[in-house]
């Protein structure tokens, strides 16, 4: 089992609002491998939100424990997660999660700087964005570029670092099927081509068609996980 | 720069609400005119505070007899005036000396009396420290060769009915405890403007009153300085070159009364700078603190993504010095045009007191000059950042406390 990437072992989540508490998740047990393109999906609130942000090193579970690249998870301080986070994981979240303020590119090289980068930032910056077809967006900023263009550059700042482990939670929501269409192929490229790691939560059946494998959740608990053939996950990307 | 971008990210920031930036910016600008204005008016009372007192014969400091400080007694001499002079004369920063003797004497002309302190001077030297001599409304001032000569102020002469060349008949405690009475010539009338001054001025020469009190030489050398803002170093410099039993004390010592004021006028006005940067600090924190409410989404992304906390504090505290500066020059921009004219005017306490600013024989000059100098500039800057840092630091404890999983799903943010 050293191969696996995230593991996830008899996890509990409670949240605690003052009278009453919520049991997000009730004993959950994942395993994700390098290379999968995984969709997590679920009723609303069947916990996978909740799930993404224990595998994202944003949060630790009550009982149980996450290991990350084989790190415990639970073991570690706030500031060592996030020195993880920055390293190793990228982040795209539903919507508005580019810095308003920078254009493309500088939200692309922001990353770098934060990671302390020191030469050649602009290089990769613009390399990454032209790589994904974003060349001609590079000196917009946010509110210059549809939601779909705003989702392909924040796939461009969650992977310029090239993590091993990409996270995003309900990235097509905000899209129409044709903008989702192109994000979901853009990563699915950066799959096949770097082996880079996706988990995905949806209610889209487009995630879910793209999708090499599917973990459904009910109740914070795994119902089914299933992997599906190369050619049947591809086929909407040809 | 190591982080272009996490500056770039601040200072475009503050362009993202121009109002909320711009009224920030003014209010910091506003408190710290505020500052400046009372600043430069203190600094301007203080100054014109010392020149009434030095202009009115007390200069700047003194040597005075040792046991003076105490027991005030005009009768006191000094043990060596002759060379203390000359060693006050050689020192540098020394503009004026003037050597003066006193005593206590009873004027008399016909049946009506006048109880005066007599002031034994040095003509030529009193003349560069007292503007009090400088307005004769009869006669002459004294000349060193004067024998039997007496310069009396305007209130004395009315209340004795005296005139230009009348004889005073003087009675004085002299050496010994003996009474001894002279004959003086009235060859000065003097006006100051002020009945309160014009009541006390009864000069003669120091040889004059040497001759009187047969106390000889003089009770004290009073000293102007070339720059007022040194007077307590060089008062100390001067007490080490004398190494004498009579020590130099500043004007401080000499009319304590008004150095006590300034020193209450100086906490009262650091009450009030105080409370203007309270309530500057306030206002921008509030506004600052807002600001990073709208951005609670914002934070959690890029607390998600890595970013440390000390890169967070960096990039509110960027937008705190930012605005820092620029209030600084609003703080300029918009106190300069209060504080110029009452530099060059002045504002005149006159019209709004009226009669004489005499206190303790010091005659002021009814008209306040704000100070305004390059040091407004350093002064706007330190006040405006101070001001925003210490009103960033709330926030930017805020924002680090932001909550990573918030920026997962829209639901919570
Ligand atoms: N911070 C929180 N405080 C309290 N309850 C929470 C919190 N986060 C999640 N929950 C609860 O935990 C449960 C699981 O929530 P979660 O967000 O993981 O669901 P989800 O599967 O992502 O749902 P959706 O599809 O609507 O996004 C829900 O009942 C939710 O109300
Ligand atoms: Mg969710």
């Amino acid at each position: 089992m050293n191969t696996n990437l995230v593991d996830v072992r008899g996890v509990t989540k409670d949240f605690d609002n003052g009278k009453i508490t919520v049991n997000a998740l009730r004993g959950l047990d994942l395993a994700i491998h390098e290379g999968d393109f995984l969709a997590i999906v679920g009723p609303s609130g069947s916990g996978k939100t909740t799930l993404l942000n224990l595998i994202g090193a944003l949060d630790i579970p009550t009982s149980g424990d996450v290991h990350l690249f084989g790190h415990d998870l639970t073991a570690m301080s706030r500031k060592r997660r996030a020195g993880l986070r920055l390293t190793s994981l990228g982040f795209v979240f539903q919507a508005y999660n580019l810095i308003p303020v920078l254009t493309a590119l500088e939200n692309v090289k922001f990353v770098l700087e934060l990671q302390g980068v020191d030469g050649g930032r602009h290089e990769r910056a613009m390399s990454t964005l032209e790589d994904l077809s974003l060349g001609e967006l590079a000196n917009r900023r946010p509110n210059e570029m549809s939601g779909g263009q705003q989702q392909r550059v924040a796939v461009a700042r969650a992977i310029v670092s090239r993590p091993r482990l990409v996270l995003a939670d309900e990235p097509t929501a905000n899209l129409d099927s044709e903008n989702s269409e192109a994000l979901l192929i853009m990563m699915r490229e950066l799959r096949d081509e770097h082996g880079m790691t996706f988990v995905f939560s949806t209610h889209d059946p487009l995630v879910m068609a793209h999708a090499t494998r599917v973990v459904t959740l009910l109740d914070g608990r795994v119902v089914s996980d299933e992997v599906k053939n190369a050619g049947e996950a591809a086929g909407g990307a040809n | 720069m190591r982080n272009p971008l996490l500056a770039k990210f601040a200072l475009r920031t503050l362009g993202r609400n121009p109002r909320r930036t711009l009224m920030s910016i003014i209010g910091v600008g506003v408190g710290c005119s505020i500052v400046l204005y009372m600043t430069a008016f203190t600094r301007g009372g203080n100054e014109m505070r010392i020149r009434g007192i030095s202009e009115s014969g007390f200069g700047h400091a003194r040597i005075a007899p040792a046991t003076w400080d105490k027991t005030r007694d005009s009768d006191l001499r000094l043990e060596d005036w002759e060379r203390d002079l000359d060693i006050a004369n050689g020192m540098a920063g020394v503009k004026f000396t003037a050597p003066h003797s006193r005593t206590t004497a009873l004027l008399a002309f016909g049946t009506r009396v006048a109880g005066v302190e007599m002031l034994g001077v040095d003509p030529s030297s009193e003349k560069n420290i007292s503007r009090l001599i400088r307005v004769l409304s009869e006669g002459r001032y004294l000349e060193r060769e004067d024998e039997g000569a007496v310069v009396i102020g305007t209130a004395i002469a009315e209340r004795l009915e005296v005139e230009l060349d009348d004889d005073l008949f003087i009675t004085i405690a002299g050496a010994g405890g003996e009474m001894k009475y002279a004959m003086l010539r009235i060859i000065g009338i003097i006006s100051t403007g002020s009945r309160t001054i014009d009541s006390t001025i009864c000069h003669v020469t120091l040889a004059e009153m040497e001759r009187l009190t047969e106390y000889p030489g003089a009770g004290e050398i009073t000293i102007v300085f070339n720059d007022p803002s040194y007077i307590d170093a060089l008062t100390i410099r001067l007490g080490e070159l004398l190494e004498g039993p009579d020590p130099a004390i500043s004007w401080k010592v000499v009319v304590p009364s008004q150095g006590g004021d300034m020193g209450s006028d100086t906490v009262f006005m650091n009450i009030l700078v105080g409370v203007v940067i309270v309530v500057a600090v306030l206002g921008v924190a509030s506004a600052q603190l807002t600001a990073i409410l709208e951005r609670k989404r914002e934070f959690a992304v890029l607390i998600a993504l890595g970013m440390k906390g000390g890169q967070i504090v960096r990039l509110i505290l960027i937008e705190a010095v930012a605005m820092g500066v620029l209030g600084g020059a609003a703080g300029l921009v918009i106190g300069l045009p209060f504080i110029y004219p009452a530099a060059t005017k002045g504002y005149n306490f006159a019209d709004m007191m009226g009669g004489d600013f005499v206190a303790e024989g010091v005659l002021f000059d009814p008209i306040v000059y704000a100070d305004m100098g390059m040091w407004l500039i350093p002064l706007a800057f330190a006040v405006a950042l101070f001001s925003t840092l210490v009103a960033g630091l709330y926030p930017a404890w805020y924002a680090l406390r932001t909550n990573p999983t918030s920026a997962l799903s829209l639901r919570e943010a």
